[in-house]
């Protein structure tokens, strides 16, 4: 049985405005200048509570930054919960910022073997799955050379077909994933959609508000890192849509410490791998 | 630590590729490859040899040739494995942001990596001295040595999972260890013996070097062949000495990672 199981779970941490802290910064901060760069605090998710069992289908739905990913993360364990306890049981596959981790010296092959053994797998259990993903693949003879030759598309096209080529119990799915060209697009969706079928939970984060209402059995509307409501798809995507229309555009959150008028506003585009400053804002 | 140390040991199939890799790469589109690993400390043990053996040595170039590569192998390890594994999260931090896995496996990526990398080079000595001594007590020593070499990546782990930490938060940590490197190479008995420090009431310097415990129980062993009684109890005494250090930096290591590895991934 696959269970996933958040209990209060929030996750906070200091960032920084400036990446580097300087020399200067150590010695004079709290001494007897006030700090340029204070930590700033971020509040990315806020007594989480989420509970699912076999055949569970969650939407998470909610405005840019407003802590879905940072939800998935915390799920598949990669950002652990600052309060409150996590426990997920199933093999889990993450489908999310999966172009990272490529070795880019190495040929595909190789890196079809590295991401297969970081999804769990072992070498007798991949032996009968190299070749499907390779065909899924389409990449041909350019498995053979170094990964750092690919295109953009090509190294989206291989991580997806290893990415999606586990059985998972538990699927984490972040939407945005643009595969390859069009005819690849075609077969990903529909590899999706089987793979989405067959986990026993999966957790969704989507715009797409109509993929949502159909296929799943459960949504989350967040906000501000917090559950704003969770219930049946229909219902919430309504009030949320409606929300939305009511409202002017939401104000993403600030972390308590304002950023400097000079710093650069974070980006928002949802395909860009967020830093924790971009995760927060 | 056990549930960790099986998470590292679930892990193993993903690690071991990547060192494997390491490995290759480390040459990559050289004509002479992994021969550089062993070229390397031949040629400056060559030069040392030449320059420092009438100075250092006991007037037998080979027996210095030895010392000196086998000192160069063992201290190159313990260099190496801190200041390239201490920027380990920095360069593997996409497979952070993307997989659970125990942070610990990419520090010991790059130690598992240096530690093969420094095992040619002890090859080389192990022939040296089978060739120049022509006994089977080389292998004796050598059998006395392993499980030095065992404490020193132990050791090495540990030391490179500390500085890994520290560099996340902190990251002139790296530089710091680079140049805390260069001392310790000239403050640790590699190129000369440590009687040269006695002799001059520096002998202290020595006994407080963690780096030359490690040293000692890999390189006195294997040069001095098949034990003597005496030899036995001095090795005995430093392997005891290299446990105690080594429990204490694990325990160190044990520390940092239960205090830090919640937050770390917040700074990378």
């Amino acid at each position: 049985m696959a269970k996933i199981e958040l209990q209060n779970v929030s996750v906070t941490f200091n960032a920084y405005q400036q990446k580097r802290v300087s020399l200067k910064e150590y010695l004079t901060n709290r001494l007897f200048l006030n700090s340029k760069n204070p930590p700033l605090r971020v509040r990315a998710l806020e007594d989480i509570n989420l509970s699912a069992r076999d055949g569970d289908r969650i939407g998470v739905i909610g405005h840019n930054g407003a802590g879905k990913s940072t939800l998935l993360k915390t799920l598949a364990g990669i950002y652990p919960p600052t309060l409150g306890t996590r426990e997920v049981e199933g093999k889990i596959c993450s489908l999310f910022d999966i172009t990272l981790g490529f070795e880019f010296e190495a040929t595909g092959w190789d890196n079809i073997l590295y991401r297969a053994y970081l999804q769990g797998e072992t070498p007798s259990s991949i032996r009968g799955k190299v070749d499907e993903i390779a065909a899924f693949s389409e990449l041909g003879d350019f498995l053979n050379i170094a990964v750092r030759n690919y295109s953009a598309g090509m190294q989206m096209r291989l991580a997806f077909s290893i990415a999606t080529a586990i059985n998972p119990e538990v699927l984490l799915v972040d939407e945005v994933l643009a595969v390859g060209d069009l005819a690849f697009l075609q077969k990903a969706k529909a590899r999706m959609r089987e793979l989405m079928g067959s986990a026993r939970v999966m957790v969704m984060v989507a715009h797409d508000l109509e993929a949502v209402t159909e296929m799943c059995t459960s949504v989350i509307w967040m906000r501000h890192g917090r559950i704003v409501a969770q219930g049946p798809p229909q219902e919430i995507v309504d009030r949320y849509t409606a929300a939305a229309m009511a409202l002017p555009p939401v104000e993403p959150p600030q972390p308590e410490e304002m950023p400097s008028p000079e710093s650069p506003a974070p980006a928002e585009t949802p395909v860009l791998e967020p830093t924790p400053q971009h995760q927060a804002a | 630590m056990f549930r960790h140390l099986s998470a590292v040991w679930t892990a193993r199939h993903f690690l071991l590729a990547l060192v494997k890799l390491d490995l290759r790469l480390r040459y990559k589109r050289s004509v002479l490859g992994i021969g550089w690993s062993l070229l390397h400390p031949i040629a400056m043990t060559v030069v040392f040899t030449v320059v420092f053996s009438q100075l250092f040595g006991d007037g037998n170039p080979v027996g210095y040739a030895a010392f000196a590569l086998a000192g160069l192998a063992v201290w190159g390890f313990l260099r190496d494995a801190a200041t390239l594994g201490s920027k380990a999260f920095l360069m593997n931090e996409a497979y952070i942001r993307q997989s659970p896995m125990p942070y610990t496996i990419y520090t010991l990526r790059t130690v598992l990596g240096q530690a093969l990398h420094s095992c040619m080079a002890l090859a080389v000595v192990v022939v040296l001295l089978v060739v120049w001594k022509g006994d089977i007590g080389v292998f004796v020593g050598l059998a006395l040595a392993l499980p030095g070499l065992l404490l020193a990546l132990i050791a090495a782990w540990a030391v490179a999972t500390i500085g890994a930490f520290i560099t996340a938060f902190f990251h002139d940590m790296a530089h710091m260890l680079e140049v805390g490197a260069q001392i310790g190479f000239f403050l640790t008995p590699i190129m000369y013996r440590r009687s040269i420090l006695d002799s001059r009431g520096l002998g202290w310097l020595v006994d407080i070097n963690p780096a030359n415990l490690y040293l000692s129980v890999i390189r006195d062993p294997l040069l001095a062949g098949m034990p003597t009684g005496d030899g036995l109890a001095h090795l005995g005494h430093l392997y005891l000495s290299a446990i105690a250090v080594t429990a204490v930096l694990v325990a160190l290591a044990t520390g940092v990672v239960g205090w830090l590895h919640k937050k770390v991934i917040f700074h990378l």
